[in-house]
């Protein structure tokens, strides 16, 4: 019995180390380095497919894996500030209707080909054709040339190949290279073109090489295990500089854990910057851990609202006087976070004249007004928010609003919104520096999330923003919009909340904030 | 016995794909798909949502869904994961090998400890070995696996520093069975002290049955030492219902330990379940319910060849069980 079980211990082992989570071949322990410098990262969340177009969710977990593969133009930081990356400089061109990029001549794929703008063009020529089946497509929409799902419409698409190493993008509407940035930076990548043979662009996504794929960010691929762990190693040719280690091996791990492992010193680093509550920072300072405070926004909450269910703007605002934004505020961020009355993320320049305050007896009076009989309104939240919910049915409770808590998770939440199954839910969101990086992508014909009944005029107010060259007169509209936001109240902001960062002493060089913008600067990264 | 197989195996049929319809209607009645899964970070563009839902077949009924799927899988074709893009045969490959070796670790360790601690708990009640018995089934039964994760990662990672926090390997691939081990040991751990409660308490139970049947008074009878009697007669005698525990661990190990493996971050079936549950990634969830029911299905008709096996008394006869 005894040779049975340690022959079956043994045979297991064996088979253990010939695991085929590799897809590329990976060295042997004989030729891996004695002193081979390794950065353990944790991930509390799979990423999608390794081909960046590919990924159905859209998730940050996935942009965070492509920002390592692939190149982006640029590189943004926390505070909305943008550094060179693939482009090493950019300036408008055609009255503001398109933008340069002058492309990193060093810049080449971990095969050693150089990238030039002719793969940036055949990439987004290639993701936007109707037969491309590429989920991430609808990143391209900005470009002329193509519908609102970024597909080509036949007419001529907005990129192109000026020099060899100058891209041309043609936008729809006026867009500075900086809100373009800004906006759409983290899911536009440049894709290994010259590897994809006479692949028809209907097989793309399925091809072999998005199982070991070939990029030309910080990082080469060695191995995979689809969802659970991702081995990556230095690219030395990078041309902003080879990250400071030899491997970087990416494991996806339970949310509780992600801290514990970084003080037992088994991880280096967590995404997203490391972030941690205030009570966990404590227990981090404990462990001999720095923590830094991050000094800009890093999550924006609101109030989902069903504006079908909730139908009176009377009612809407009601609810937005008496929730006490201030101690909703402290309760979820402890002190680290702002209440505010719109979704213009403080810091990027743009303000609006609205404010805020909790006032019980006018939230009754609207609540009249708008004629409130009494209804029960349901309130979906994920389970971390339960206690943020159970103090906003209390406080709606005070002006007579009646709410039933829910507890869903995520994905349910968003489809109940979606479906109309909820009249509320609490959810938060990275913010962007740009006016309208809430409500445009929300209060459209295919993502009318809140089910507001007449889109018109914030399809009008969008289209005045965008469109509007000069920074007094956009500002200007901005705070007629806010003003019209604050009438009709589709939403509830609630407050802007800023993260604190534990930093493991295992790695130098990490710009933890930036992380919100799912972009890291690995390049700068060194284990010691 | 032949007939008596084959019998079990044509009733198995239905049972199987029973299995796949629930949980293929179970998933579909869950609210939301992966497509929804985007809106926390960012809102889909117009039209987009319903492009990607064309694009996975979602936007088809679930009758239509359901038949496509059950064609290719019987063409063997488990399909292919929404979120990563792969076959969901290659993702499987990969995650059973880690799941047998840590679940078949742990649930070898806790037989290992169970079997004789419950056979000596029976043998001697209230000793020291019952005791013992009793306060392991207690954290066995009582403390969430959850916690336990924790709590030994607390204790053997954070204050002691002797073993690793997580994942399988040091370096991201193997690098030697030293670093595998250190590795496998405390999740292996955990699932050892989660099983280790039902089987001790089924061998001490089964032991003491056994130990007031005739058969034992007559052993005693004919002068046989007490050791004699339990290890000869007695155990031999609760063989079966404590079998019967051992191996229906055998889908667990298949199949994995959600909870430990997604804590530990550790490549297995469990955690491939849990990411594919949270992702609705459809084809993945339905891919590894297949594997854990054919574990459960197969097992069930090992037990009954090994109660044939382990009792002569067992005999069968086509269409009905053992007896």
């Amino acid at each position: 019995m005894k040779r049975i079980l340690s022959l079956l211990l043994t045979l297991t082992l064996l088979l253990a180390g010939c695991t085929p989570a590799a897809e590329t071949p990976v060295p042997t322990p004989m030729e891996t380095p004695a002193e081979e410098r390794v950065v353990r990262y944790g991930l509390s969340n799979a990423w999608d497919s390794l081909m960046p177009y590919n990924s159905p969710s859209g998730s940050n977990y996935s942009r965070i894996i492509y920002d390592k593969l692939y190149d982006r133009l640029a590189y943004v930081h926390a505070d909305g500030t943008l550094d060179a990356r693939a482009a090493v400089s950019w300036e408008s061109a055609d009255g503001g209707y398109a933008a340069l990029f002058c492309l990193n001549e060093a810049a080449a794929f971990h095969d050693g080909t150089p990238v030039t703008a002719e793969h940036w063009v055949q990439t987004i020529t290639l993701m936007t054709d109707p037969d491309c089946p590429a989920p991430g497509r609808s990143v391209f929409a900005v470009l002329a040339g193509t519908d609102d799902t970024g597909a080509a419409t036949g007419e001529r698409l907005g990129v192109e190949a000026v020099e060899p190493y100058t891209l041309k993008l043609t936008f729809k509407a006026p867009t500075t290279p900086e809100d373009f940035l800004l906006d759409r930076n983290r899911e536009f990548y440049v894709l290994p073109t010259h590897l994809l043979g006479e692949s028809a662009p209907e097989d793309v996504l399925s091809l072999e090489l998005w199982n070991a794929p070939v990029g030309s960010g910080p990082c080469k691929f060695v191995s995979e295990t689809a969802g659970s762990q991702l081995v990556l190693a230095s690219n030395p040719d990078y041309p902003l500089g080879a990250p400071g280690f030899d491997r970087l091996v990416i494991t996806v791990m339970d949310k509780s854990n992600l801290l514990t492992s970084l003080i037992a010193g088994d991880l280096d680093y967590y995404a997203f910057g490391g972030s941690v509550s205030v009570e966990d920072a404590e227990l981090a300072r404990q462990a001999g851990l720095t923590v830094l405070e991050g000094e800009v926004p890093n999550t924006f909450f609101e109030l989902m609202l069903n504006n079908e269910t909730i139908a009176s703007a009377q009612v809407r605002r009601a609810m937005d006087l008496a929730l006490d934004k201030q101690s909703l505020c402290l309760q979820s961020t402890q002190g680290m976070g702002e209440p505010t009355a719109t979704d213009l993320t403080p810091g990027t320049g743009y303000t609006a004249p609205v404010t805020w305050s909790r006032d019980v007896e006018q939230a009754r009076a609207l609540l009249e007004e708008g004629g409130y009989a009494g209804q029960t309104y349901k309130l979906a939240c994920t389970a971390n928010r339960s206690g943020l919910a159970a103090l906003m049915q209390q406080q709606l409770d005070e002006v007579g609003i009646t709410v039933l808590i829910e507890t869903v998770d995520s994905a349910t939440m968003f489809s109940g919104m979606v479906d109309g199954s909820y009249d509320m839910a609490i959810a938060s969101h990275t913010p962007g520096a740009l006016p309208l990086w809430f409500t445009e992508s929300r209060l459209s014909e295919g993502n009318n999330i809140f089910h507001v009944a007449d889109l018109a005029p914030y399809a009008s107010y969008f289209s005045e923003i965008k469109g509007a060259a000069d920074a007094a007169v956009r500002q200007a509209l901005v705070e007629r919009f806010q003003e019209f936001l604050a009438g009709e109240r589709p939403f509830i902001p609630l407050w802007f909340g800023r993260a604190l960062h534990v930093q493991s002493p295992t790695v130098e060089g990490i710009d933890y904030p930036s992380s919100s913008f799912s972009n890291e600067n690995v390049w700068d990264w060194v284990k010691p | 016995m032949g007939r008596y197989l084959r019998g079990r195996l044509v009733t198995a049929i239905p049972v199987f794909f029973g299995i796949t319809l629930i949980v293929f209607l179970l998933l579909h009645l869950a609210p939301g798909s992966i497509v929804d899964l985007a809106g926390e970070g960012s809102a889909r563009a117009a039209g987009q949502a319903a492009r990607v839902e064309a694009y996975l077949g979602l936007d088809r009924s679930l009758p239509a869904q359901y038949a496509a799927w059950l064609l290719d899988l019987l063409r063997g074709d488990l399909g292919t994961s929404y979120a990563s893009g792969k076959p969901v045969s290659a993702l499987i490959a990969q995650r059973v090998v880690p799941s047998l070796l840590l679940t078949g670790t742990g649930v070898l360790l806790a037989v290992g400890i169970a079997l004789p601690l419950g056979v000596l708990a029976a043998w001697k009640p209230r000793s020291g070995w019952d005791k013992a018995a009793s306060a392991l089934s207690l954290v066995s039964f009582g403390v969430p696996g959850f916690f336990l994760c924790l709590a030994g990662i607390f204790l053997f990672s954070v204050v002691l520093g002797w073993l690793p926090s997580h994942g399988m390997y040091a370096s991201g691939s193997f690098s030697g069975l030293g670093d595998l081990m250190r590795h496998l040991v405390l999740p292996a751990g955990v699932v050892c002290v989660s099983g280790l409660g039902g089987l001790i308490k089924q061998t001490r139970s089964a032991c003491l049955e056994a130990l007031g049947e005739d058969y034992i008074t007559t052993a005693r009878a004919k002068g046989l030492n007490d050791r004699a009697v339990m290890v000869r007669h007695a155990f031999r005698g609760a063989l079966i219902p404590v079998l019967t525990t051992v191996l229906t661990h055998i889908p667990h190990i298949i199949g994995g330990s959600v909870v430990v493996e997604r804590v530990f971050g550790w490549p297995g079936m469990g955690s491939l379940l849990f990411s594919g549950i949270l992702s609705r990634d459809y084809p993945v969830v339905m891919g590894v319910t297949v594997v854990i029911a054919l574990a459960v299905l197969l097992t069930n008709l090992l037990l009954d060849v090994i109660y044939g096996l382990v009792d002569p008394r067992v005999r069968y006869a086509a269409g009905c069980s053992h007896g």
